[in-house]
This record gives structure tokens, sequence and C-alpha cells, in this order.
């Protein structure tokens, strides 16, 4: 397969309009994304570039209500979100952490930051993956929500005979009532389809900028490089590290030396409360051994059970929430997530587990009451037919 | 789905204020006795219902508050507005600078021809801002003029512009002792036209909810804020989120699809706060019980008593009568709380009285020409009387 040649005529007016498409359309997929010119004004370091990277950056970088209530962050509050954002992800430049918190400075070194953040993951990717419109398309894998509904009433079968002509009017109203809400629910339906189809709209066209924007974007990396040289050089130490608190030489002594003494008491604790309980059970005779070794068996298939979740690792390590329902080809590549085999088969052995469970609490619950039958005498219990 | 709220004449317009204030304080309230989430997801399904969101974050009521006089509205307004939590929207109001005088006829014949495109309007645009309209909410008195005239005539628009979506009158009836001389035409002239055109009647006695602030509460002195207070307080019990059935995990969408079982052909709606059945001589025999739960161990409450045939009509059986709503969610700060809403015979002796002093009245045709003036004739009354008959006869009726 022969390469497409990558030496092509470019057309001059061809070339002066790549970088700001290219921008405008990664713009596009980020959230607050400033205009192409406010790009071109941040590379100069202009004033009025920065409010709208400051605004951009934290829609970027802190993770937003779906309401939208940034409104409620003042700007300074807005400022040091994003520097404290930058510094946990370990951005290096110095420079960031000592602009003004007012947000009225740093268009340049804001534009830095971008793009620091565009190359080290596929930014535009996991925002439209964040925002994605809901469709509905979702199950859950935990059965905590499934509680069973009994569902509608069944409709009852009047018996023969004269029917009152009350009842009659009243079957008519119930209907009148129900075909109106379903008129109203009907009303509702196309209200809602159509909001949704003006969001897969936006959303549609924010995936063909995110394309277009991976195939544009050399252009943009280019124009970095010249950002970066606009800059004026960095002080001596470009590495900005965060501040980690050394702690004096004798700070953690006399922490060592408190959980020495905790472990100590508890192992005393341990130890005092194993010989009671050694001492109290001790004096039953054999049978009691023969419970034990029950209860350690049946503990040790719970550790056993534990274990093989444990090692499953991940696929069920998230069991609760929702999960989107994709169909995918039959012999193609696994991608993330669980699949139903999977699923079933955890839920069965699930099953399994708690059915043991299940027929040991009957067993001791009718031990119980065999017990106390024995102890009270002349009275008659009847119990349940055992399963 | 939403409810759009339309408070007319100075008593809906001073309920309207409260039951909104008693929504969003309960809404708003930290002591749930249930999850987070719950209660977000209550909050939530409160707010879609009887609020809008605007660009600063201020909820604002759907209503639209009408009135003769400027007086109240502009103090419902203020008082909103300076609560600072909530408030109603700024152009949802419609008023005028004179009164109804209390003469139906006034609201019914003048007031409502002459400004029905403006308050429809308003209703409209309410109702666009909806993104599904569940039904309206009218709040209006039985005695006066404007809430009662305007209110029917409003009523019989909403009928024939949204013929769709469900309509809910709630109907302040008033003291035996009122101070208005002809109260009791207006009553029996509102009730009759609504009787046609509305969905619902829920109807609250100025006499029931006086005493239970004298006795159940023991307030001194007694005043209509107080009296407004518990209305609301009952009001939000029926109108807050709650589940329909068992296991189900949303709230309900319908907030006024409480099955209102039409039945032939009334649909007068008395509620009462307490779960007190009434135990007179003859059962109080029913057609439709509702009851909602709120709060600690709803699950396990046990409302045997409610599905007892002996309380419905022959014809029905208690489970198409009866229903429950519950919710873990407390209301507003009570551990738990009940509401009963029941259609049954309870309002038959009060109603019966109403149109017996009515008639008394008209027999020596005191008063009527106030009405004639505006066009409301004698037989406009006659067939008023008729119908209401027919609504005592067929409630007496149940109990056979």
């Amino acid at each position: 397969m022969g390469r497409r040649r990558r030496r092509r005529r470019v057309d001059p007016a061809d070339a002066a309009r790549a970088l700001p498409e290219a921008i405008a359309a990664l713009s596009q997929t980020l959230p607050a994304g400033p205009s192409p010119e406010t790009f071109r004004r941040a590379k100069f370091d202009r004033p009025e570039a920065a409010p709208a990277f400051w605004r951009l950056l934290f829609c970027v970088l802190s993770p937003q209500p779906p309401n939208g209530a940034s409104a409620s962050f003042s700007p300074e509050a807005q400022v040091r979100s994003v520097k404290l954002a930058l510094r946990t992800q370990g951005y290096p430049r110095r420079a960031l952490a000592q602009l003004p918190d007012d947000g009225s400075q740093g268009g340049r070194e804001l534009l830095l930051a971008l793009a620091w953040l565009l190359a080290r993951e596929p930014l535009p990717e996991r925002l439209l993956a964040q925002n994605r419109v809901q469709l509905g398309d979702e199950m859950h894998v935990c059965e905590c929500e499934a509680l069973a509904s009994p569902g509608p009433p069944a409709p009852s079968v009047e018996a023969d005979g004269c029917v009152d002509i009350r009842h009659l009017q009243w079957l008519m109203g119930k209907l009148r009532f129900r075909w109106r809400n379903l008129m109203a629910s009907q009303q509702e339906q196309c209200a809602l389809l159509g909001k949704l189809l003006r969001r897969l709209q936006r959303e549609n066209a924010r995936l063909q900028a995110a394309l277009e924007w991976r195939r544009r974007e050399l252009v943009f990396w280019q124009w970095m490089d010249t950002v970066l040289d606009a800059c004026p050089p960095e002080a001596s130490q470009p590495t900005f590290l965060p501040r980690i608190p050394t702690p004096g030489a004798g700070a953690l002594e006399p922490l060592v030396r408190e959980l020495q003494a905790l472990q100590g008491e508890l192992r005393e604790a341990v130890e005092a409360r194993r010989e009671a309980w050694e001492a109290g059970v001790g004096g039953r005779g054999p049978e009691w051994s023969a419970v034990r070794t029950a209860l350690r068996e049946a503990v040790g298939q719970d550790l056993a059970a534990l274990r093989r979740a444990c090692e499953r690792s991940g696929s069920l390590a998230q069991p609760h929430g929702p999960r989107r329902l994709v169909r995918t080809e039959a012999g193609a590549p696994r991608g993330p997530g669980l699949r139903a085999p999977e699923v079933i088969e955890a839920l069965r052995s699930r099953e399994a587990h708690l059915e043991v469970v299940l027929r040991r609490l009957q067993g001791q619950c009718r031990q119980e009451l065999a017990r106390l039958v024995g102890a009270l005498p002349g009275l008659v219990w009847i119990l349940p037919p055992g399963r | 789905m939403s409810i759009v709220t339309v408070q007319l004449g100075q008593c809906g317009n001073q309920i309207g204020f409260e039951v909104f204030d008693a929504l969003f304080s309960d809404s708003h309230c930290p002591q749930g006795l249930c999850s987070k989430r719950e209660n977000e997801a209550y909050q939530a399904s409160c707010k879609e219902r009887f609020f809008s969101e605007e660009e600063n974050g201020v909820p604002i009521a759907r209503a639209v508050l009408v009135d003769m006089e400027p007086k109240v509205i502009n103090q419902t307004l203020s008082k909103a507005a300076h609560s600072g939590r909530w408030k109603y929207g700024q152009h949802s109001c419609f008023c005028q600078k004179q009164g109804s005088g209390n003469n139906w006829a006034y609201g019914y014949s003048v007031h409502g021809p002459r400004h029905e495109e403006s308050i429809m309007n308003l209703i409209q645009k309410e109702v666009e801002k909806c993104d599904s309209l569940n039904g309206f909410f009218i709040i209006m008195s039985m005695a006066g003029g404007t809430g009662s005239g305007l209110g029917a005539f409003v009523t019989q628009n909403l009928q024939d512009q949204y013929s769709n979506s469900l309509k809910m009158n709630q109907i302040i009836w008033p003291y035996g002792t009122g101070e208005v001389i002809v109260q009791n035409y207006n009553s029996i002239l509102t009730l009759s036209h609504l009787y046609r055109s509305s969905d619902a009647l829920l109807i609250h006695e100025n006499d029931a909810v006086h005493k239970i602030c004298a006795k159940l509460m023991n307030i001194k002195q007694i005043s209509f804020r107080d009296i407004n207070q518990v209305l609301a307080h009952q009001l939000g019990s029926v109108f807050q989120p709650t589940y329909s059935g068992e296991g189900s995990f949303h709230y309900r969408r319908n907030p006024l699809g409480i099955d209102w079982q039409v039945r032939p052909p009334l649909s007068g709606l008395p509620t009462l706060g307490k779960m007190s059945l009434n135990k007179e001589f003859h059962f109080n025999t029913s057609i439709a019980n509702l009851v909602i739960l709120r709060g600690k161990d709803v699950h396990s409450a046990e409302l045997g008593a409610f599905k007892d045939p002996a309380l419905y009509t022959s014809w029905l059986e208690p489970v198409h009568a009866f229903s429950v709503w519950k919710t873990q969610r407390a209301f507003s700060k009570y551990e738990k709380s009940a509401a009963l809403v029941s259609n049954s015979q309870f309002l038959v002796k009060p109603l019966d009285m109403i149109v017996g002093k009515a008639w008394n009245m008209f027999a020596s045709k005191a008063y009527i020409h106030q009405y004639t003036k505006f066009g409301i004739e004698e037989e406009d009354f006659l067939d008023s009387f008729t119908l209401l008959e027919q609504v005592i006869a067929s409630y007496c009726n149940l109990g056979f």
C-alpha cells in the first residue's frame, strides 16, 4: 500500500487558513473554547486573552457538576483551582504559579499549559466521552437496585349478573382520565425527543470538530514551538517540584514509638481475649470440636470465594453503578468493560455462594428450634416441613 | 412533569405564596431522614414541578398571579422576593385597579371577557417554560368576587384551551358565619360552573382549618396567616414527590395523577388533614381514598383498615378505590406524617347547608339584581341549584 505523498504544493492561502481552522476545531471540542483570535493574542501575552484561558483551563481541569454551577466560583477561586490542579498533575513551569490571582495576566503561560495538557493525553476525546449525551442505554450490573416490582394489578373479572350503571360510569371516567394522561405523555415524549435531537446534533458537531482537529494538529504544534520561543528564558530552576514539608529529624520518632506501643497493646488484648474464649469453650465436649471444624470450613470457603473475587481483579471491582450496553462484533478485540458472559458467570457464582449461606442459616434455625422444643416439655411445636 | 399554579384573588394569592414557601422550605430541609441521594432526587423532582430556573440560580415559582386589586399581589410579590430563596416571575402577574365587589357576576361576566386575552397569555408563557405540563392548580375562594367568578371563567378557558391537561381547583369553603352577605350565591355559582369544567375540586373549609389552629395548635389569636400556613402544610404534604406502588425507584412523574375517579357526574373532593375517620351514625361512604405517608417506617405501615369494603360504595371494590403513596423522605421536619385525600360524603352536609341558604335567599329574590345587572340571569341560578342538587343526590346514593 503506497503512502500518500507528503510533499504537495501548498497554496499560500490555504496555509494561512490552516492554523486558525485547526485552532477553531480544537476550540469546538473544548468547553468554553476561545476563538482563534484569542489564541493569537495569548501568544503575544495580551492581557485580554488571559480571562478566557483561565476559564478554559478551569472547565477542563475541574470536574464539572452536571447543571453547570461553575458560576458559583469567583474568578480568583477559579485561578487558584487551576494552579492547584496543574501542580497536582506535575506541570513544570514555575512562571504559571507566579501569575497574579486576579486572572488579569498570563495568556501565554496558560496557552503553554493547555498545550502541555493536550500533549499528555487525548484531552478532546476524554472530554467528549465525559460529556456525552445520555441516551438511556444503560443497565445496572449489581442487583441492589433491582427490586422486583409487582407490576400493575391484574384487571379483575367482573362477576356475571347485573352491573351497576354507576360502575360503568366510573369506568368511563377512568378511561377518559387515562386517555388524557396518554396524550400528555406523548406530548412530553415529543418535546423530549426534540431536545435530545438538538443535543445530539451539537454533540455530532463537536465530534466532527475532534476529527478535524486530529487531521490538522501538526500545524498547531508547529505554531506552539514559536510560542515557546517567544517566552522569556526561564530562571535557572525550570522544574518546579511541589513543596514537600520536610519534617525535622525528631518528628517521626515519637510517632514510630507510639505505633509500636499501640501494636503491643493490641497484641496483648487479642491474646487475652483468645485465652478467655478458649477457656470458656474448652469445657464443651466432642460435639463442639465438630462445630468448630464446620465453622473453620465455612470460613475457609468464604476466604476462598473472596480470593477468587479479588483475582478477577478489575473485572468486577466496581459492580455498582450503571453500565452502557454496547453491541460488539463476535470476534472483535475486547474493549474495556465487562462482557455479558463474565457478568452472568459472576452472578451465578455469587448465587451459589449465597445459597450455601442460606442453607447453613436454615440449618442453624432448625437446630435452635429443636433445642427449644426440647426445653419446653408439654408444648407441641409444629415445625414447617424441612426443605 | 410540571404544574402551573394560577393564584386568583386575595385568598388565592395569599395561600399560593404560603404553598410555594412550604414546598420550597421542605425541599431544602436538611433533615430528610433519608440518604443524600434520595434527598437530591426529591429536591430535583419538587423543583421540576413547581419552580423554573433562572440564570442567577434563584428559583422562580411556576405561577400566574391574578387579582383585580393591586394591594395583595404587591404584598405577595415582595414577600417572596424578600425571602431571597425563591421568587415569582417579574411579568407573571396581572392586576387592575378596581375590585369585584364580592360580585360573582362581575368577576365572571365583566372581568373575565375583558381580561381574557391578557390572562391566558400569561398562562401560556408559563406553560411554554415547562418541559412537560402535567396540569394546572388553580387556587381560589368560593365566597368572594374575583376568586370565585373570575376563577370559574379562567377554569373554563383552561378547559377549552388545554383540554388534555388536568386541572385541579383548590377551593376555600367560607366560614359558615362569613361576612359576605352573598357568599352563598357566589358559592353555588362557583361550584356549579367548576363542576362542569374542572377535573378535581380540592376543598378546604375555613371552619375546619380554624378548629385545627385553635384546638390542635393552640393558637390564641388566629390570623389568616395561620390558617393559610396550615393549608399550605396540608397541600405540601399532598403535592411533594412520592413513590407509587412498591419498589419503584423514581418519584412519581404525575403529581396530579391522583386517579380522581370521576364518577357520575361529580368531582368534589374534601380533604382531611388527619387520618380520623368520620364515625358518624351512618358511615361516611367513599368513592376514593388516597393515603400519603412520609417519613420513618412507611414501608411497615398497617393500612388494612382503609381496605375495609364497608368504607366504600357497593359498586366499587377497595382495591380500585384506595391508593397509597409513600416516601421515606420526611416532610417538613415531621418524623412521620400522613395525609388523607378523600372523595366521600363528607361534604354533603356543608354543601346541603349552603344550597339551602342560597335557595332561601333566592326565593325572596334578595340581591339578585346585582347579578342580573351583569348578565347572570335567574335561569343561571336555577341551573346551578339543579346541578348541585343532583350532586348531593349522587353522593347520598353512594350509601346504597
